[in-house]
């Protein structure tokens, strides 16, 4: 059986190095972008923009039709839409925390969450 | 036990960790995002009683919401547009912004009219069944857009019969108002504001710095032009926010209440930064029907506000007030800048 | 199946009641992280205390009684996270009970609840089918070793407390 004290000297070792990789991770997470899909206000997926590597789409139903959301490394948008307004179309691509994409006819809001905005703007008027 | 009071202390030390770091991190700045008035909002304040103050602005939304909104049948503005031309009572809220917004009207002479909304309506614009009037048809509409024939006395409204009013150019600029007045009061010392792109600022941010807004770029994916504010309004119009194509053509939402078409002056946008929520609101789509030679008359003439104006020929023009504070971005930023003076 | 004496039985009742009541009183507390149904694992401390006092049997029905049951308090996929979060632990314990002596519990419940969150994690990336949830690992594990530290080390003062008094399992 080890001693207490190896036992302490580890677990204090497995602490400095945890906190030490929170800190690195905290900080290089202001790169990354979570782009988070919602319908009718409820979390349908979080897709990790920064780790896709090949385009690709899926579709989300809504009362107004179905949306066709692209992914591609570190952007979003909204390809297709059956809504009538098409301005969740004309947005066209997203790849920061300041403007979510809204498709209000079929309920979908697509918002990046990581802290990927450029540091200096706090708002986007439009 | 040989180490009882060593443990003791450690489990001390553990458990004030524990309660210590929630705390240091929670902070004092709230964010609230929610769905009203077709549209996104989300709201950020800062300072003693900012979580209380958010849930109030939100009842406050939803109820300025009821009240203004011309398809929900139980507002205030659709009864007034379904009277058949009787008088009907306003509440407060209603009363003083129908009086601010047609004060407006008056004031900028032809390029704002809340009566607009018939002609709006036949371009499919509120439906997003997009269709090019026939011209007859129009010319029809255009006899129902006058807001001088709208009447209000005493909180009491009549709105003449085949008329209707809508208050969508002002409403969110008004709910903006109206929130800031709730957090001053509340003791909230820093908030930013967006409603559903209108930008609207309460003191500076939390660290003393102006508040950095971006205006968003007309035809490209990033920003044209930064402007830092503190306490102030910041709405942009832009026919680029809703439009759509046919035979090539180009048709956006932005009427001009003269021709019953879309404004075409050869603005892509305009950005308005006043104290006033309703003020910019209805300014930012005005001086777009205007274009730049009557915007800039239009400023000099009245003052009380700034604006930045980006053009279809890429060029920039800000009133003198913004020097400082405006500058381009990305894409923008080898365009040429004009500053119009007094 | 192992026939147990009725004073087992009652003493395995009582820690089944303790572990739920922790696990109830913890999801009261404001989730530290953003993935719904990740929890800080305190009810572990049963697992651990079980494991060594009791033995792997008995602490294995405690675990998956009080999973269960959790779940149908706590609703939503709680049952994946507890279930991934407990196994994990109780895998470990089986590990560190042959490397510790019953003074050294603390240290297990340390080991217990980085075990906890990794399983929670590996669930976590499983069901959101985002590998970038991994990222919170470092910080999930920091926060661990800390409550397992403070757990452990209230259960082991707990026990020597207990020894003094004359009841134990039957031998």
């Amino acid at each position: 059986m080890k001693s207490t004290k190896f036992w302490a000297v580890l677990i204090a070792a497995l602490l400095a190095v945890s906190l030490a990789a929170s800190f690195l991770l905290l900080n290089s997470r202001s790169g990354s972008a979570d782009a988070a899909v919602y319908q009718n206000g409820e979390l349908l997926r979080t897709i990790d923009l920064s780790r896709v590597t090949a385009p690709y789409s899926f579709t989300v139903d809504g009362p107004a039709g179905v949306n066709a959301i692209l992914v591609e490394p570190g952007r979003i948008c909204v390809s297709h839409a059956d809504c009538p307004d098409q301005i969740c179309v004309h947005q066209g691509w997203i790849s920061n925390s300041v403007v979510p994409i809204v498709c209000l006819p079929n309920q979908l809001v697509i918002q990046i969450t990581g802290s990927a905005r450029p540091n200096d703007i706090d708002g986007v008027t439009k | 036990m040989k180490v009882s009071v060593p443990l003791s202390a450690l489990l001390a030390l553990l458990l004030l960790a524990s309660c210590a770091a929630p705390s240091a991190a929670g902070g004092q700045s709230h964010t609230v995002t929610l769905l009203a008035m077709d549209t996104v909002m989300e709201l950020t304040a800062s300072g003693e009683g900012s979580e209380a103050a958010l849930e109030e602005a939100s009842a406050l939304i939803a109820r300025l919401e009821s009240l203004l909104s011309v398809t929900d049948e139980d507002s205030e503005i659709y009864a007034a547009n379904h009277s058949g031309g009787a008088p009907v009572p306003l509440s407060g809220d209603t009363a003083r912004l129908l009086e601010q917004a047609l004060d407006l009207c008056g004031d900028i002479g032809g390029a704002l009219d809340v009566t607009v909304y018939p002609v709006v309506r036949a371009w499919g614009f509120t439906t997003g069944r997009y269709q090019v009037p026939e011209e007859d048809a129009l010319s029809g509409l255009l006899q129902l857009v006058d807001h001088t024939r709208i009447s209000l006395e005493d909180g009491v409204l009549t709105v003449p019969d085949g008329m209707e009013l809508d208050l969508g150019a002002v409403a969110k600029g008004y709910t903006g108002d109206r929130i800031l007045d709730l957090f001053r009061s509340s003791g909230v010392t820093s908030a930013l504001l967006d409603l559903g792109g209108n930008l609207q600022t309460l003191g500076a941010k939390p660290d003393g710095s102006p508040w950095r807004i971006a205006i968003q770029d007309p035809v490209g994916e990033g920003y044209a032009g930064v402007v830092e504010v503190e306490n102030k309004a910041v709405i942009t119009s832009g026919g680029y926010e809703r439009y759509f194509e046919e035979d090539g053509v180009v048709y956006w939402h932005i009427i001009d209440p003269a021709t019953g078409c879309p404004a075409r002056s050869g603005l892509l946008s305009v950005t308005i930064v006043a104290d006033s929520g309703a003020l910019g609101d209805a300014l930012s789509t005005a001086l777009f029907v205007m274009g730049r030679e009557r915007a800039g008359d239009y400023w000099r003439s009245r003052g009380g506000f700034d604006f930045i104006l980006l053009g279809e020929d890429g060029t920039v023009t800000i009133t003198e007030g913004l020097e400082d504070s405006f500058s381009l971005y990305g894409d923008w930023s080898d365009h040429e800048l004009e500053v119009i003076r007094r | 199946m192992k026939r147990f004496s009725l004073r087992q039985l009652t003493y395995m009742a009582v820690l089944t009641a303790v572990a739920l009541t922790i696990f109830v009183l913890e999801s009261q507390l404001p989730a530290p992280f953003p993935i719904p149904g990740v929890k800080l694992g305190l009810a572990n401390i049963v697992t651990v205390y079980a494991v060594f006092v009791l033995g792997p049997g008995p602490a294995a029905m405690i675990l998956l009684a009080r999973v269960l049951l959790g779940s149908l308090f706590a609703g939503g996929m709680t049952i994946f996270y507890s279930l991934a979060g407990g196994l994990c632990c109780y895998l470990a314990m089986l590990v560190m009970r042959k490397l510790l002596t019953k003074r050294q519990i603390w240290v297990a419940s340390v080991f217990g609840a980085m075990a906890h969150n990794i399983g929670q994690i590996a669930m976590a990336v499983a069901i959101t089918r985002t590998p970038g949830v991994a990222a919170y690992l470092p910080v999930l594990l920091v926060s661990g070793i800390l409550t397992g530290l403070f757990t452990g080390l209230c259960a082991q003062f707990l026990i020597h407390r207990l020894e003094r008094i004359p009841f134990r399992r039957q031998p």
